[in-house]
């Protein structure tokens, strides 16, 4: 589904992503792990379409279309969700009035069926319920006066709406604490199938051990620099980063 | 990278819907001003002498006057003796008893502005004073107000059939000394509404008028007068349009307020006036004098607007809190686009004892728009414990538009307390990337975003408006974004 | 509308008998300066409150006085008489200037670094003119008022500090600006010239002070310059006689990531006003300005801002304070213009005022001119008085209303206090606020109390 090849991405004209190759399929489940400043934040930004992001090599393929060609929104459309790591605040802009219009956009340009009214908010509230979130956030402003949880919550809420080909979660267990972690987690899981591809970004393996990916990568000064599977998360859970850059140079 | 680009063009010129022109003969009086213009304009009004009087003493005292000039506001010199000062339609008979009387092309008029008044009878129960030009044609449900006791006419019906309450009321709030407008319009004003709502009553139903400008070098000099006696209740709503013309239309309306003792006026504005092409040309000038005096204690006027059209837009919706306890409000969002310029805000003048006041405005300046709050509020000597809070906040939607805040605050009083904040910035770029990434097309998230911004000053609209105001909204925004 | 004819008669006046006086100043530079300046007192109008920027300033007092300019050196004054004047009497540089005369036996600049000019404009002016020319009008403008073309048509004498590029003086300067009591009033007109070039660095600390409660105008004019990386932290402490009218334009260019840092508390005069204006002329520069003002009977406090962010990614902050009692006015003019290319400026104006007293009037207008979109600005506004709960606590805790008065007023002050450019000059900052506040607190007449409102 998603295939980056040697990818180098600039900011502010300091190089941050130096040759980063990656592969996902359909189906699996990836995390990417790093220390702060490696790049991860970059990588999750340059997949959903930020501006501020300078391409200067390399290719991403998403479906086999050129992926950095496309627009934010038509990312979204054709199935990306990015999952902030600091979701930004609406004010005035009603939660279930948002979600609705992203919803029936997305459909809309899929040339699928848009949902009434009635259905949509009776969905939302389903998945709302799921994610233990009270009802009364979905009336107030999108994000505005929400607690970190709540917007992380959100978040996945939204995801599990949307319910993308490609979901990239870019940290989000900062700040958490253990109950929100599992609902995140559930939440996730939940949508795992064949047809489905997660990308989790993360600094601390927390997470991992309530999704349990396939692929576990490691990114440091903007590369991957070593992949394996879970125990290499516990590798690091034991070790730390430096281990990385002592394995690395060896 | 970038969206592909709008096409401002297309959109300009598909925006505006209702431009176009009714053919219809109207008893038209040539362009100028003097002496003659005025009796010819009183006895076509069938006006008694006193009326008379009084304009021609406005009359005397506007040719004293100068033009205010504006330090943000461009405008090339109005010529005052090239516009006509009246222009109606002529009816079949008399006059239209009810509305099957009424010439059926204007009726179609209104149809194509989207007000047809059949189907309004029938649905929400809004009664419709229609303006068309300078003579009310149409006033529908008068008599279910009139059973509640509520009047509710045209101005010159009143002059002619509520001699007293004019007399009485008139020009009290805005007496034509106060400014260069305001003195034209008592001297000029062919129409307007009036309403007056007794004792104890709490107005039935929402009440409206529409309003628009027909032929050629026609200025619009309405006037409106709205009395709430003791304990009553009135919510008013004033909306606009206005044809495709290339010369510019002035509108030089004055609205006044007056709220007795424990009396409650809501007075909503949503305007839609032709701003003039991509070049500025032809748009219409309001230059409007509107003040509100909370005369009785306990007594409450609300000023809501959203002004989206104009050429330029000159206005100061005002309250004086003179009855202890009273209160004022002011909500306002204000988009200029293309060249549009608007100078616009409210003065609070703080009398009575315990008075309140709050303002909140927004403004969304785009392309090339100029959009500047001047707002005053003075707490005088003897407002003991007034308050004010004030919050005006500018969205700026290209990097060609300017957005100004000007507050004035003159406080003489220690116990008056004041607060004022104000913030000018672009739309979030992170917030822009949320809706984005969550499929929404660019232009649909600064829809959604500037529709949050403008949230708290829709609220305040009748509920049925505030659907028309959001919607207005949108369509002033399409494409704006650069 | 103009007003009465006399003031500019007799300010011409003055202008024909003032060449004579700089006879030892023959430069063609400045003597087109004055020239020009001498033209625009001819020509400009005299403020009135029609005028904007005069809308809230009655000065009739000052234009019915005919002030005269000061001329003699005034040498019978000792070092012992002015030692009580000082604050950093050994550790700083230091001009003084007794009604407008440089007095060098008075200031020392001993050791000065190397590339560093500390001293009057005068002695500049004998031994290096060409120096400054470069400085000397670049960053003011004269066509404003009357008063800003008077001060370099007529002016004689001012400070004049140069600090060559990466430079720092690790020393502040110290400035005494007295003004001794004369018979006549006099007519002070300072033209002050600070310029900081390439990375220098440097404090500044500004003391305009009275000796007795003398009748004087002081129209002075400070230049300032700051060239890229200069940064300047600066201190103006406004002591003047309640009987004399002060107006000091400033003007300030800030060169890209420059920095200045301004204080400003202004105490006295009958009728003071600060104009500032900033200026940036590259980016990345900051500026942060700050201001308390006590206005009490019959005084007149007037500032007025004027930030032109017409380059992009500066950022400026400024917050003022202000405490009315008895029958003081205050005005609070705060512009800031943001210009189309000024993309990424970051701009926050804030103005409080405490207003205790019936007679007391506060006029504020912060305003922003907005033309660039990629911008955060904000300004805010607050008008209140003294809170009854407060009082009524530090009552009930056995503090007389006078004592508790002075204490909340303290507070009020101490956000522009606790944040002082100088912390030297803090003790002795706090101490004359705390005896003005005092002397408030103990007039109690002329206090309102509200009644504290009981909460349903």
């Amino acid at each position: 589904m998603l295939e980056i090849q040697d990818l180098k991405v600039n900011v502010a004209g300091k190089p941050i992503l130096t040759g980063l190759t990656l592969q996902v399929r359909a189906g699996e489940v990836h995390a990417i792990m790093g220390p702060n400043g490696s790049g991860k934040s970059t990588l999750a930004h340059v997949l959903a379409g930020r501006d501020g992001y300078d391409v200067v090599g390399g290719s991403v393929l998403f479906d086999g279309a050129n992926l950095l060609e496309l627009a934010t929104e038509e990312r979204a459309v054709r199935g990306i969700f990015l999952a902030m790591q600091y979701p930004v605040e609406l004010p005035g802009v009603s939660t279930m009035v948002f979600l609705r219009e992203a919803f029936n956009a997305q459909r809309r340009a899929r040339g699928e069926v848009e949902l009434d009214a009635v259905e949509f908010i009776q969905r939302v509230r389903d998945k709302a319920k799921a994610m233990q979130m009270d009802d009364a956030l979905l009336k107030r402003s999108v994000n505005t006066g929400f607690s970190g949880g709540e917007k992380k919550r959100n978040e996945i809420l939204q995801m599990s709406l949307f319910e993308p080909k490609l979901a990239i979660l870019d940290e989000t267990d900062s700040g958490l604490d253990i109950d929100a972690l599992r609902i995140v987690a559930d939440g996730v899981n939940a949508l795992r199938s064949p047809q489905r591809a997660t990308l989790i970004i993360t600094h601390y393996p927390r997470l991992l051990d309530y999704i349990a990916p396939d692929h576990v990568h490691v990114l440091a000064k903007g590369r991957i620099v070593l992949s394996g599977d879970m125990a290499l998360a516990k590798q690091l859970e034991v070790k730390g980063y430096t281990w990385i850059d002592q394995e690395v140079a060896a | 990278m970038s969206v592909a680009p709008h096409s401002v063009e297309k959109l300009l010129t598909d925006r505006y819907p209702h431009g176009f022109v009714s053919p219809i003969a109207a008893d038209t009086v040539a362009p100028g001003l003097d002496e003659d213009v005025i009796k010819f304009i009183s006895n076509k009004k069938a006006e008694p002498s006193w009326m008379l009087e009084r304009r021609l003493q406005a009359y005397r005292h506007w040719l004293t006057l100068s033009e205010p000039q504006w330090a943000f506001v461009q405008h090339p010199p109005i010529d005052y003796q090239a516009i006509s000062y009246y222009s109606a339609p002529k009816p079949p008979g008399a006059g239209p008893k009810s509305l099957d009387e009424v010439d059926p092309q204007l009726l179609a008029t209104y149809n194509k502005l989207g007000i047809p008044l059949e189907e309004q009878k029938l649905l929400a129960g809004v009664a419709v004073d229609a303006v068309f030009d300078s003579v009310s044609v149409a006033t529908t449900f008068k008599k279910e107000l009139a059973a509640a006791g509520v009047i509710f006419c045209s101005m010159s019906e009143a002059v002619r059939e509520h001699p007293e309450l004019i007399q009485h009321y008139l020009a009290t709030v805005v007496p034509h000394t106060d400014n260069y407008f305001a003195a034209l319009n008592a001297a000029v004003f062919t129409d307007g509404t009036f309403v007056y709502i007794p004792k104890g009553v709490r107005c039935p139903m929402e009440l409206s008028t529409y309003f628009r400008i027909n032929a050629a070098n026609t200025g619009q000099f309405e006037r409106t007068l709205i009395i709430a006696d003791a304990g009553s209740y009135v919510s008013y709503l004033e909306g606009c349009t206005a044809p495709m013309r290339d010369e510019n239309q002035l509108h030089a309306a004055v609205v006044e307020l007056i709220a007795l003792d424990d009396a409650t006026i809501k007075y909503a504005t949503v305007q839609n006036w032709y701003p003039g092409d991509a070049q500025g040309r032809g748009g219409i000038y309001n230059f409007v004098t509107k003040r509100g005096d909370c005369r009785g204690a306990r007594s409450h006027i609300s000023w809501t607007q959203v002004e989206t059209g104009a050429a330029i837009t000159w206005k100061y919706p005002s309250c004086i809190l003179r009855g202890d306890d009273s209160i004022g409000e002011f909500y306002s969002v204000a988009v200029t686009r293309g060249k549009q310029q608007a100078d616009t805000g409210t003065k609070m003048i703080h009398l009575g004892k315990r008075t309140h006041s709050t303002i909140v405005s927004k403004g969304v300046s785009a392309d090339s728009g100029q959009n500047t709050y001047r707002g005053l509020v003075r707490m005088s000597a003897r407002a003991e414990q007034a308050r004010n809070h004030t919050r005006c906040d500018s969205l700026l939607l290209s990097d060609r538009c300017g957005a100004h805040t000007l507050p004035y605050m003159e406080i003489r009083n220690p116990t008056a307390q004041v607060e004022h904040e104000a913030t000018t910035s672009k739309i979030n770029e992170d917030q822009l990337f949320y809706c984005r990434q969550r499929g929404l097309s660019e232009e649909a998230a600064v829809s959604l975003i500037v529709n949050g911004f403008c949230k708290e000053v829709f609220n305040q609209l009748p509920l049925e408006f505030a659907v028309e105001a959001q919607k207005l909204l949108n369509v002033t925004l399409e494409g704006a974004v650069g | 509308m103009t007003t009465t004819t006399q003031p500019r008669q007799w300010f011409l006046q003055l202008l024909q008998h003032a060449p004579g006086a700089d006879a030892d100043v023959a430069l063609p530079w400045l003597r087109k300066a004055r020239a020009h300046a001498a033209d625009a007192l001819a020509k400009l109008p005299l403020p009135d409150r029609k005028q904007e920027a005069w809308r809230y300033t009655n000065i009739d007092g000052l234009l019915q006085t005919n002030f005269t300019p000061s001329r003699e050196e005034l040498v019978a004054l000792q070092a012992e008489d002015i030692e009580s004047w000082l604050l950093e009497a050994t550790q700083s540089y230091r001009v003084v200037f007794a009604n407008g005369r440089f007095l060098p036996a008075l200031s020392h600049f001993m050791n000065l670094p190397e590339g560093v000019v500390i001293g009057s404009v005068r002695q500049a002016l004998s031994r290096d003119p060409h120096a400054l020319a470069i400085w000397f009008g670049q960053t003011a403008n004269h066509s404003d008022d009357v008063f800003t073309a008077l001060n370099p048509a007529l002016c004689n004498d001012g400070l004049y500090v140069h600090v060559k590029p990466g430079v720092t003086l690790a020393r502040p300067i110290e400035v005494l600006y007295l003004n001794l009591e004369v018979d006549a009033p006099l007519l002070i007109q300072p033209r002050n010239v600070v310029v900081l070039e390439r990375g220098a660095r440097a404090q500044l600390l500004e003391r305009y002070m009275s000796t007795g409660e003398s009748n004087y105008f002081h129209n002075g004019v400070s230049e300032i310059l700051l060239e890229d990386n200069a940064s300047l932290t600066h201190l103006r402490l406004q002591q003047e006689s309640r009987q004399a009218y002060h107006r000091q334009q400033s003007f300030l260019a800030q060169g890209a990531q420059s920095q200045y840092d301004f204080t400003n508390l202004s105490l006295g005069g009958k009728w003071a006003r600060h104009d500032l204006q900033v200026r940036f002329q590259a980016e990345q520069a900051k500026c942060q300005t700050r201001g308390l003002y006590l206005v009490g009977d019959g005084q007149l406090q007037d500032h007025h801002l004027n930030i032109l962010h017409t380059k992009p990614g500066n950022s400026s902050d400024h917050h003022y304070k202000g405490i009315l009692y008895g029958k003081g006015r205050g005005v609070f003019d705060g512009r800031i213009l943001v210009g189309k290319e000024a993309q990424h400026t970051s701009a926050r104006l804030v103005n409080n005022n405490l207003l205790l007293s019936r007679e007391a009037e506060i006029d504020t207008k912060p305003q922003l001119e907005i033309h660039a979109d990629a911008v955060s600005c904000s300004h805010g506004t607050t008008v209140s008085q003294l809170d009854p709960e407060q009082l009524f606590y530090l009552r009930s805790r056995g503090i007389a209303t006078s004592l508790a008065t002075q204490l909340l007023c303290e507070g009020f002050a101490a956000e522009i206090l606790t944040t002082l450019a100088l912390p030297s000059v803090q003790g002795y900052a706090n101490r004359i606020i705390q005896k003005l506040l005092h002397h408030v607190g103990d007039n109690r007449e002329h206090i309102h109390y509200a009644t504290a409102t009981t909460q349903p």
